[in-house]
């Protein structure tokens, strides 16, 4: 069964080891592809990892002209290195802002779930790394619906329903116990 | 690999490394912090060309996981900034040159001074991220090389409390009862002063452990850390009154009977005297001192009082004050009258902070200490090791000072210092004068990787190796001795520390004792030099620690297979076997703030540096995503200064002053500022650290000092640019 990112951000402690870890797979040529979001600075230390979400239907690979970006088996790759034009379409027509250009190459790129790794039965790097278990790699079934708190895989962008393959496990936002408002 | 027993609790991970072509993986430890994760470097095989890292999924400390200082510490190893050469001082400059030239100067120096002045006239101040074995070569250079009693080392700043406290209390410093995985079986973890999530980060699958089992979590910090904004109950307390805390946590359990009474009778003395002085701190006064709510107080007493199990952890928030081996032994107490020790989830902790910490504590470059946690004084202790060496008993000198007492005297009986993986140009309170003491000397060397803030003010700089480029072992923040695997090689002229001292000790005529080809052969000899005494690592071997993912000390034969777990049989390292409940009052700290100086100042760590960020601001990764200090201030107090976000901020204590830049956050009490402290310069904040030590550790206030503050006219210092670059 196809695994899928899942993430706890109620475990997040901020410390970035995520997004230098993603420049250690082979094949991301030193270029993280991870991000990570202060949530409510000032008010609270709550962060939150952000990966690609990986879209059932990703708008990445539906805005770019030239066809580079392509999924394979639910995962949606960086764009292909022959065809990409550097256009950034994608960048802007992602909802979530992952794609990057890397300028000096005129070349996208984005998290491919560290093709190197999975392929061969490891977990991404993130998740490798991950000191707080925040990032889990799970099996798609599993992380829909056997997590132990509510989960989103479905975001509503202005009226528009956009159903992902990463799987976010909701915070406690009744009581805002680990102060994510 | 098949785990042994002692790590069936752990948070290993059932995936096998990646290999990839042309490459070998180094199954090793990380350089920072005591956790000493396990990770595997990538070397380039043919030209021991270190590539990157990979995660060592099988180890059971951390299962693969790296905080960002642990995945990116490798970029150390093909810094261009590395020492490659030995440098002399010439015309003030510092300029290459050859090792001989280096060492017969140095030892030049040393006889001549020594001739002039006495063996004292030269002191050693070593470290802790070092290996076990370079940690007993210090020891033992300077006592029987240099024929010295001036030795100490930088964890006087950072683990010298909890020693004490937990010696005062329990009669033997081990920086926790339990294995790690202990944690996960407790029903309450009451961390207090440390920022397990931060300094820590791979503390936190135990935390999380035990909160999935439905642990109620207890942070004691005057921040709203990340670990503080996963707890149940956050006592935010005004720095400087974790006595009074402890004191009324220990107050509301009595009075409310939820202490054990049996154990307290069979396994502890001293409750009757701590029990009639805690009775007069009751929620109401603790609240007053501490400026936490009295509910909370109570709350947390409850929740720490009525579970079955449970672990107290604490570090550097706790323990460097004036008053810091007092208050550790205070936060012991909770789990004393509660009998919450010597089983799976109860016990207590410290997190180390340096990398070898523990070991580093063990084996004899403390002032008043010999290896295997001995006395310095004690006459048995200098028989065991004199016989050891193959010296007489009367060659080795008696104890030394410790390490901030030894920086003010320089230049008094000290004629020359030896620094060895320090960097108090940085980790030093009052650090402004540090260089003044500094320059009293006749003539001062420092050994290191990097041209740290101290390695620039030497006459001679001698160029190490990094931690991956060396073999020996450390010993972790449970006790656990690991093996650090190195690289074959030493790029450019650098040779490693213990090989350094070793070519040192023969020009002073003295290599018959320091005849070593290996960390190996050190190793051998410091399991017998602790053979017998509290940290007794005889039995333990390298083939041993492999086989086993670590061997917890004592380990008293070969036959033995380490202690994991302290006190399982309630017996404390005490003649009548009982712990010792100590009864302290609360007196404050060193400084208190008045008009002139109104706030609290605390400092610490951020995820990204490790102690004086000689290594971690070099590392790029690191650096952008922290290249600077910062004050954390409540936006209160801010509105009242009319400071805002991002604006730079003069902030003074009588010691010294720096312009931080501000970030305004409710995390921060309203009453007090943080700053982190890895950086030197004009950009250290250890230059209004107050320098009063705790008498009987000898530690710093680090953590309280008091400071006023002003909104700066105008950019005095470029900032965005770390003191390094």
């Amino acid at each position: 069964m196809a695994k899928v990112l899942y993430i706890d951000f109620e475990r997040c402690i901020g410390c970035r080891a995520c997004m230098i870890g993603c420049e250690e797979c082979s094949g991301h040529d030193h270029l993280s592809r991870m991000f990570v979001d202060e949530l409510s600075p000032g008010e609270t230390v709550a962060t939150s990892p952000t990966p690609c979400m990986h879209c059932v239907t990703p708008a990445c690979a539906e805005s770019c002209p030239v066809q580079a970006i392509s999924v394979l088996d639910g995962v949606v790759l960086s764009a292909s290195q022959e065809k990409c034009i550097g256009c950034k379409n994608c960048t802007y027509a992602c909802p979530f802002g992952i794609p990057r250009v890397d300028e000096t190459r005129n070349l996208m790129y984005k998290c491919d779930l560290c093709y190197d790794r999975t392929s061969k039965g490891r977990p991404p790097m993130c998740v490798s790394v991950c000191p707080t278990d925040t990032i889990l790699f799970l099996d798609e079934e599993e992380a829909r619906h056997k997590r132990s708190k509510p989960v989103q895989y479905v975001w509503d962008f202005g009226g528009t329903a956009i159903e992902t393959r990463t799987v976010v496990g909701i915070p406690d936002t009744d009581t805002h116990r680990f102060g994510y408002h | 690999m098949e785990q042994h027993a002692q790590n069936a609790d752990f948070a290993q991970r059932p995936y096998e490394a990646i290999t990839r072509e042309g490459e070998t993986l180094i199954a090793t430890h990380c350089a920072f912090c005591g956790m000493q994760c396990g990770m595997n470097i990538r070397v380039e095989n043919g030209t021991n060309t270190v590539l990157g890292v990979e995660p060592r999924y099988d180890f059971p400390m951390n299962g693969g996981r790296l905080c960002p200082k642990g995945v990116s510490a490798y970029r150390q190893a093909e810094h261009t900034d590395r020492l490659l050469k030995p440098h002399i001082r010439k015309n003030g400059v510092l300029t290459e040159s050859s090792w001989d030239e280096a060492l017969d100067l140095i030892a030049g120096k040393i006889k001549e001074l020594q001739a002039r002045h006495g063996k004292d006239s030269i002191a050693i101040y070593s470290g802790s991220s070092m290996t076990n074995e370079k940690c007993y070569i210090m020891g033992k250079f300077a006592r029987i090389g240099l024929g010295t009693r001036y030795i100490d080392y930088n964890g006087r700043y950072c683990m010298a409390a909890a020693a004490t406290g937990f010696n005062q209390t329990v009669g033997i410093d081990r920086g926790s009862t339990g294995p790690w995985s202990d944690i996960k079986f407790a029903d309450v973890l009451l961390i207090a002063g440390s920022n397990t999530a931060e300094c820590h980060p791979l503390s936190m699958p135990y935390v999380w452990g035990a909160r999935d089992r439905g642990a109620k979590l207890i942070v004691v910090d005057p921040r709203q850390t990340k670990t503080a904004l996963a707890a149940d109950i956050h006592l935010d307390l005004r720095p400087g009154t974790d006595i009074a805390l402890a004191n009324g946590l220990l107050h509301v359990m009595i009075s409310e009977n939820l202490v054990d009474r049996d154990f307290i009778d069979r396994h502890t003395s001293g409750y009757e005297a701590l029990s009639e002085l805690v009775a007069r701190y009751d929620p109401a006064v603790v609240s007053e001192i501490t400026g936490v709510a009295a509910g909370k107080i109570v709350e947390a007493a409850r929740a720490f009082g009525k579970a079955k199990n449970g672990f107290v952890l604490f570090a550097r928030g706790v323990e460097q004050h004036s008053t810091g081996s007092d208050t550790v032994s205070n936060y012991v107490n909770l789990c004393l009258v509660t009998g919450k020790v010597g089983r799976k989830g109860a016990g207590f902790a410290t997190f180390t902070g340096q990398g070898n910490g523990q070991g580093g504590r063990e084996h004899g470059q403390k002032a008043d200490q010999l290896p295997g946690y001995r006395k310095i004084t004690d006459p048995a202790a200098r028989a065991h090791i004199a016989q050891v060496w193959g010296v007489d008993e009367s060659e080795i000198p008696g104890p030394g000072i410790s390490a901030y007492e030894m920086l003010k005297s320089l230049g008094e009986e000290i004629k020359m210092l030896l620094l060895v993986c320090s960097n108090p140009m940085v980790s030093a309170p009052s650090v402004g004068h540090v260089e003044q003491y500094l320059k009293k000397l006749d003539f001062f060397v420092a050994i290191d990787m990097f041209l740290s803030e101290s390695a620039e003010l030497a006459d001679v700089v001698l160029p190490s190796t990094v931690w991956l480029e060396d073999n020996g072992t450390t010993t972790n923040v449970e006790g656990r001795v690991i093996r650090i695997k190195g690289i074959d090689r030493t790029p450019g002229e650098s040779k490693r520390d213990w090989k350094i001292i070793c070519e040192l000790a023969e020009r002073l005529g003295r290599g018959r004792y320091f005849d070593f080809n290996s960390p190996q052969e050190i190793f051998d000899e410091l399991r017998i030099a602790s053979k017998g005494g509290i940290a007794d690592y005889s039995g333990i071997t390298y083939d041993k620690i492999d086989r086993m993912n670590g061997v917890f000390w004592p380990c008293p034969s070969e036959e033995h297979e380490g202690t994991p777990r302290l006190f399982e049989d309630l017996r404390f390292n005490f003649p009548d076997g009982k712990a010792r409940l100590h009864a302290f009052e609360h007196t404050g700290p060193n400084e208190k703030v008045d008009r002139d100086y109104p706030f609290i100042l605390t400092t610490g760590r951020v995820v990204f540096h490790y102690l004086s960020g000689n290594q971690t601001r070099r590392i790029e990764a690191l650096r952008k995503l922290c290249p600077d200090p910062y004050l954390e201030i409540h936006p209160i107090l801010a509105a009242r200064y009319g400071i805002g976000n991002g604006e730079l901020v003069k902030v003074s204590s009588r010691r010294g002053s720096i312009f931080v830049p501000a970030k305004i956050t409710k995390a921060i009490r309203e009453d007090s500022l943080f700053v982190p402290y890895h950086w030197g310069k004009t950009l250290a904040i250890n230059n209004l650290t107050n320098p009063a030590l705790d008498p009987k550790s000898k530690i710093p206030e680090f953590k309280v000092c008091a400071v006023t503050l002003e909104k700066a006219k105008r950019e005095e210092l470029p900032h965005g640019q770390s003191a390094l670059h």
